[in-house]
């Protein structure tokens, strides 16, 4: 099977370094940066009215032009809870994954990106239930996405609606992208951050990098927490004392902040003398 | 080995790496390595688009703090930035203090001992996935055959991550992107709890991940992930030795 495979590696562009140039746009993806801007731009918008998070489903659907978002979240003990949904629709299938136990959100909350794009039409055997039930309810075409950072879980986001068909590459992508500003949001909020400047933190926060993974790693078994809530905890630090992620993170993983598990304190080698 | 036998054994390797249930981070390690000894540079590494098309590192020769740095950099500018924007080769590229192209990475680079840079785009149905870096300490041309080899193994990197390569859509390009993306903030995640629990630097962490992944026929990712949520402490990883030269 792996044998038969050698025909699609063909697709790989066989023009070489001297090849003429594509017009840029087409087929770059760089170009999507505006995107994350008009996500902001539709968050300043439904904020006025929703200031703490929850306008992040309206935002979802109507960045994404489809017809309902769900945002859950992970629980310790793998249940999941609603955090917004963006209409009643939405509200009644995240009801219908509770009660059945089965569907995308749950999917994408524990695994990886699932699509069905036509629920009555689907001939694989997964959430038998649900796909009636959720058609029932009028909805389609149905997308999972996990909102992650590396093993950390904060939920799902799905998105919905009410005529089958699968996604445009650019509505993929911008699904993506929707599902990593949720999770930076779920962090910011979780960290207390102040909600109703959620927007400005967002923009404001230099991007995860390396060291940011590293130190809430570090930073799990200084305070014998989960990974998850060593970062939220990093987070909080960071806003508690001013400061950016990446910058306390710098500060973590050289080893000149740490936090001192017998005292429940941060200790700052630098401001002490130190070295 | 003459470069020919070293390019051999090299791929041979990776195509015993591609079977079934193979995680990319690994492969794109073992492609670095190679890349390294059948292209006489000093480092190599791999660098990925995020959905906002903002590059970011996914493996590399070399996990010492400094070389990751170098990437890390390009999620604003440098030789990789150009070459996936522009979907083409950056070779022989000699980095001097004078030169401004790219005032954030060239004094870095230039710090670690650098001197010329190469950067091979990843491409695929007119889209630039991401680009191959190559780092040589000393300045001198990559020759012709030299940047065939490079583009051939940036062209097996793209390979390498579309994992399921029956069905490549976008919309499956952009799962997998996603995935090769997320595997590396869980291995950072989990060089984290092991440099905290073992008292080991960063590149040891890495490497020790990589050898008990590798002494357990586990993948890296998936190991890094039972680290990650406890299931296997640190502690418990089997020892990694620096390979002593022969």
């Amino acid at each position: 099977m792996r044998q038969s495979s050698a025909s699609n590696v063909l697709p790989i562009d066989t023009p070489r370094h001297s090849d003429p140039r594509t017009p840029r746009g087409e087929g770059c993806v760089n170009v999507n940066a505006h995107r994350l801007l008009d996500i902001f731009s539709l968050m300043e918008r439904f904020d006025r009215d929703s200031p703490d998070g929850f306008a992040l489903c309206s935002v979802a659907a109507e960045f994404m032009a489809l017809d309902g978002a769900i945002i859950a979240l992970t629980n310790k003990g793998d249940a999941l809870t609603s955090l917004c949904t963006s209409n009643v629709a939405a509200g009644a299938l995240m009801d219908l994954e509770n009660t059945l136990g089965e569907g995308p959100t749950m999917d994408a909350s524990r695994g990886d990106a699932i699509e069905d794009f036509d629920l009555l039409r689907t001939t694989t055997t997964n959430w038998s239930t649900y796909r009636p039930e959720a058609a029932a309810l009028g909805a389609r075409a149905v997308f999972g996405y996990p909102v992650r950072l590396g093993a950390i879980r904060f939920g799902a986001l799905t998105l919905f609606r009410y005529v089958p068909g699968p996604l445009s590459a650019n509505q993929s992508l911008d699904a993506y992208l929707m599902a990593s500003v949720i999770g930076r949001a779920i962090l910011t909020i979780q960290a207390g951050g102040s909600p109703n400047r959620l927007v400005g933190e967002l923009s404001s926060e230099s991007p995860l990098n390396f060291r940011v993974h590293q130190a809430a790693g570090m930073l799990a078994v200084q305070a014998s927490m989960s990974v998850k809530d060593a970062l939220v905890f990093l987070q909080a630090h960071a806003f508690g004392t001013g400061c950016q992620l990446t910058d306390l993170a710098q500060r973590v993983v050289s080893r000149s902040t740490c936090f001192a598990p017998e005292t429940q304190e941060w200790v700052d080698q630098s401001a002490e003398g130190g070295k | 080995m003459n470069r020919e036998s070293l390019l051999i054994a090299t791929l041979v390797e990776l195509a015993d790496n591609l079977v079934d249930d193979y995680d990319v981070i690994d492969v794109l390690t073992v492609l670095s390595l190679r890349c390294v000894e059948a292209i006489d540079v000093d480092a190599a590494g791999v660098m990925l688009a995020s959905p906002v098309g903002e590059l970011q590192f996914v493996a590399s020769s070399s996990e010492s703090m400094t070389v990751l740095e170098l990437f890390q950099i390009q999620a604003n500018e440098g030789p990789c930035v150009d070459c996936y924007r522009d979907g083409l080769a950056i070779t022989n590229q000699s980095l001097s203090e004078s030169d401004g192209r790219w005032p954030q990475f060239t004094p870095l680079a230039l710090a670690q001992g650098f001197r010329a840079v190469h950067s091979l785009p990843m491409r695929l149905r007119g889209r630039t996935i991401g680009a191959l870096n190559l780092f040589r300490t000393h300045q001198g041309a990559l020759s012709d055959d030299d940047v065939i080899v490079a583009q051939g193994l940036a062209d097996v990197a793209t390979i390498a991550i579309l994992q399921h390569r029956s069905s490549i859509d976008a919309n499956t390009l952009n799962a997998q992107l996603s995935n090769a993306l997320n595997s590396r903030v869980i291995i950072e995640q989990a060089k984290g709890m092991i440099c905290q629990s073992t008292g080991c630097d960063m590149n040891d962490a890495f490497n020790r991940l990589r050898a008990h992944a590798r002494n357990h026929n586990e993948g890296l990712t998936y190991l890094a992930t039972r680290v990650v949520g406890k299931v296997i402490l640190p502690n418990d990883l089997d020892d990694w030795a620096a390979p002593t030269p022969a």
